[in-house]
């Protein structure tokens, strides 16, 4: 899933600081099950932002309202009149959310209070680790499902290397990151395809990732 | 109890206002105890400055 966490409540404030009439508007799907941006957290920093508002001397009026997906039109619709009144939305989506309605309602200001990092999987209770860059152009078929552009620290293609040591990565090794070259290595050997590490293969395609611009994918079947 | 400390803290609420304990109906003395000592912490703190903000505000209001 998309994950993200909460900006720190003193740089939310500094965005809100010259409006009266604050938003917070949450989203209910990918950000709602990482924590950061549900009704609950949209709650919380409500009731966070009218406490210290009002200990810094200029209480605002500060609103919630959580969407089922903030990144679709149709979802936000339902909260246009709560933004319409609000001078300010501090939106707890991720950066998709955001831009989509700042798009949908270009008269007022949509600032992030959130902080996207990734496409993550949450890997035990309070821990999510990234998964995933949406290169582009999936290579899992071929390291036994396991992903070294977003899981190395190099995103090599022709790992490990020199910096793995009884399989931890050098890079936060007090973290214990494992190399994922030498999961790799010991998945392919358990599935029997250690020859797909002897393979030589010409160079990832990185057009469809970061290095084309910004990408989009138009499927003619589905459009109206 | 840590997270919602925190979330005071960054308020800037003095988190000790908060505390949670773990007693039996039968603990009558340790709860005796207890309520003592956080009336104590509170008193100490001093009053709530948010409420004192509130009545500021109201006894403003009031007054114009």
């Amino acid at each position: 899933m998309i994950v993200a966490q909460q900006k720190p409540l003193e740089e939310i404030k500094a965005m809100i600081a010259d409006a009266q009439k604050v938003l917070i508007l949450g989203c209910g799907t990918c950000v709602t099950v990482c924590f950061a941006g549900g009704e609950k957290e949209v709650a919380i920093l409500a009731s966070q932002l009218r406490m210290a508002t009002r200990l810094d001397g200029n209480e605002k009026e500060i609103r919630e309202f959580t969407v089922q997906r903030q990144c679709e039109y149709e979802y936000n619709e339902m909260a246009a009149d709560y933004i319409r009144d609000a001078d300010l939305i501090v939106s707890l989506a991720c950066g998709i959310g955001v831009q989509t309605v700042n798009e949908q309602f270009p008269e007022k200001l949509t600032v992030p209070g959130l902080n996207t990092s990734g496409l993550s999987q949450p890997t035990e209770q309070g821990v999510w680790v990234e998964r995933c860059q949406a290169c582009g152009d999936c290579i899992l078929a071929l390291t036994g499902g396991l992903c070294p552009i977003a899981r190395c620290a190099k995103s090599l293609l022709n790992g490990p290397c020199g910096g793995s040591q009884r399989g931890i990565c050098e890079v936060y090794a007090e973290r214990e990151t494992p190399c994922v070259w030498d999961q790799i290595y010991h998945r392919l050997k358990e599935l029997g395809q250690l020859d797909k590490m002897m393979e030589i293969r010409p160079p990832k395609n990185w057009h469809p990732s970061r290095d084309g611009g910004q990408r989009k994918i138009v499927r003619e079947d589905l459009r109206l | 109890m840590n997270y919602a400390k925190k979330l005071l803290a960054e308020v800037g609420l003095e988190p000790e206002r908060l505390e949670i304990f773990f007693l039996s109906s039968a603990e009558g003395v340790h709860f005796a105890e207890i309520a003592a000592d956080m009336t104590e912490r509170a008193r100490q703190l001093g009053p709530n400055p948010l409420k004192k903000i509130i009545r500021g505000q109201t006894m403003d209001t009031n007054g114009g």
